[in-house]
């Protein structure tokens, strides 16, 4: 850790988290001494079972809640609640019914005193970046799963965030519009370079996304592996695949995942019918 | 859109059909005017009272009446019940301290205030008044509260981390997210207060839907009853239809989300 250079962009140090279970009356431990630290401009995709504790660690970051011990860094600083300079899109869309998606994207901006003449041309370049364009004055229960998808991640990256923090975002969205929203993502992330943390269960969804795949245990979740992924960019599904170096990866991580649920679907099994 | 005009169509041949029973019943001399007036003499009852009223009152004068003691505590209630009832559901002490009283009145049956009230408030308007406006706004109270505690987590989250003020949270995410639950809860009140209507006009009233249906049992007048019963249903008809069309206008994202 005696690094001389600029402290890392997120830092996790022993982070613990613990919850009051009220079904079982006891606590509940999703995380123990979890310990990451996630470079500057850096795609991290944190994978694991379900029940992990992996939405644990982006709700500590985002500032929803708080360690139990340990420290959750940004810049070198404690994080101590939410903030627009890390932006969260969750696996539901989350958009306010009653604006248009114009307003549902400015909201942020819009809230914090931004300048109109600013916050409209950005707006103007993010639905063009994510295929928006026409839509402005649609409300979102007139949108798809995908396009309202596309509208919260507009809706946090507008802000300029320093970090953009991503909740199994496409995980309720069907196998086909899932890959067109990866290539969505990875084509505007190119441009913003913005530090992103990227949760999810699925493989291959963190192997195409990832500059580094960070691999967790089951609950209490702790760092089991720790991944770089060493193909360029722009990727393709269509290259990845014959890649010996892809599958070869692939199975590994499906490995050490399978291992990790195993061993979560005995622990649920021996606390007993909930 | 072809099945709602369907359903249309089926409800108006439900209710031709039960006129028409119920005309036939009278036609037959099977029962008596004093039993179940057909609607033919209910009719001639209604021109009788539309040109000389009842009781020195025009008939339209007894649903202005009525309309405008629903109205002033219905406004009444919606203005008070909303503030309060979001605060409650805001601030879990201040929930604390008014529940128990709410949760012990609102199901208590307004008919056994009025002694009480009377002995309050006396048997002027402010009594009637009271009366609806109790039962509207504790419904109102309760259903705003709920409707806060049920903003869902994740859009208060989302607006958190767009860095929003705790103010500016409230007023510009939960406010709008809780107005279709409170249209609805206004509406279901309304209707609860409207039914109170009746016990309000037992108080020495001497105009009113309510009173008319009230006197007219006492001199044995069926037909003003079943008129008066007729009228009052109408207008609470109406005023629920007038409050969904508020609301279809007020929150077009309604069960969309």
């Amino acid at each position: 850790m005696a690094n001389l250079g600029p402290p890392p962009k997120i830092e996790l140090r022993h982070v613990s988290k613990s919850f009051q279970d009220l079904k079982r009356g006891r606590e509940t431990v999703a995380v123990e001494k979890f310990s990451l630290a996630v470079q500057d401009g850096e795609f991290l995709c944190l994978l694991g079972p379900s029940g992990c504790g992996k939405s644990t660690i982006l709700n500590l970051v985002a500032g929803f809640e708080h360690p139990t011990k340990g420290e959750v860094l940004l810049d070198g600083e404690p994080i101590l609640r939410p903030g627009p300079d890390r932006g969260v899109v969750f696996q539901e869309p989350m958009l306010f019914p009653w604006l248009t998606v114009l307003d549902n994207i400015t909201f942020g901006p819009r809230m914090n005193g931004g300048r109109p003449e600013a916050y409209l041309s950005a707006a103007a370049r993010y639905i063009t970046l994510m295929g928006l364009s026409g839509f402005e004055r649609h409300r979102p229960y007139e949108l798809s799963g995908g396009m309202k998808q596309r509208v919260a991640i507009a809706r946090a990256w507008i802000t300029d965030p320093k970090v953009l923090l991503l909740d199994e975002p496409f995980g309720a969205l069907d196998a086909q519009t899932r890959l067109m929203m990866q290539e969505l993502l990875v084509r505007v992330w190119e441009q913003a370079r913005t530090t992103v943390v990227f949760v999810t269960h699925d493989v291959e969804e963190a192997i195409f996304l990832a500059d580094r795949v960070c691999l967790m245990t089951a609950r209490p979740g702790q760092l089991k592996e720790d991944l770089r992924i060493p193909f360029d960019r722009p990727r393709n599904y269509e290259d990845l695949v014959p890649d010996k170096r892809y599958v070869e990866l692939k199975r590994q991580v499906f490995h050490s995942i399978r291992e990790e649920t195993i061993k979560f679907m005995s622990q649920d099994a021996g606390a007993g019918p909930a | 859109m072809i099945f709602g005009n369907r359903k249309t169509l089926i409800s108006a041949a439900a209710v031709a059909t039960a006129i028409a029973a119920w005309t036939i019943v009278g036609s037959l001399g099977l029962t008596t005017s004093l039993f179940l007036p057909p609607p033919q003499e209910i009719l001639t009852t209604t021109r009788e009272l539309l040109r000389d009223g009842y009781r020195q009152v025009p008939l339209w004068g007894h649903i202005l009446v009525s309309l405008a003691r629903a109205l002033v505590a219905f406004a009444a209630a919606a203005l008070t019940g909303v503030p309060i009832g979001l605060l409650m559901g805001m601030f879990p002490a201040f929930h604390a301290v008014l529940d128990p009283f709410v949760q012990f009145l609102r199901p208590l049956p307004k008919l056994a205030l009025i002694p009480l009230v009377i002995v309050w408030f006396g048997i002027g308007e402010l009594s009637k008044f009271l009366l609806i406006y109790l039962a509207t706004f504790l419904t109102v109270v309760v259903s705003a509260a709920a409707a806060v505690l049920s903003v869902k987590e994740g859009r208060i989250r989302a607006a958190l981390a767009l860095g929003v003020s705790p103010y500016k949270l409230f007023r510009y995410v939960i406010f709008p997210s809780v107005m279709p639950d409170l249209f609805t809860g206004v509406r279901v009140a309304i209707g609860i207060g409207w039914t109170t209507l009746i016990a309000a006009e037992m108080i020495a009233a001497n105009s009113g839907l309510g009173w008319m249906v009230i006197n007219a049992s006492s001199y044995l007048r069926t037909d003003i009853v079943m008129l008066g019963i007729l009228l009052l249903g109408a207008t609470g008809y109406a005023l629920d239809l007038l409050l969904v069309t508020v609301q279809r206008l007020a929150v077009p994202w309604m069960g969309k989300d």
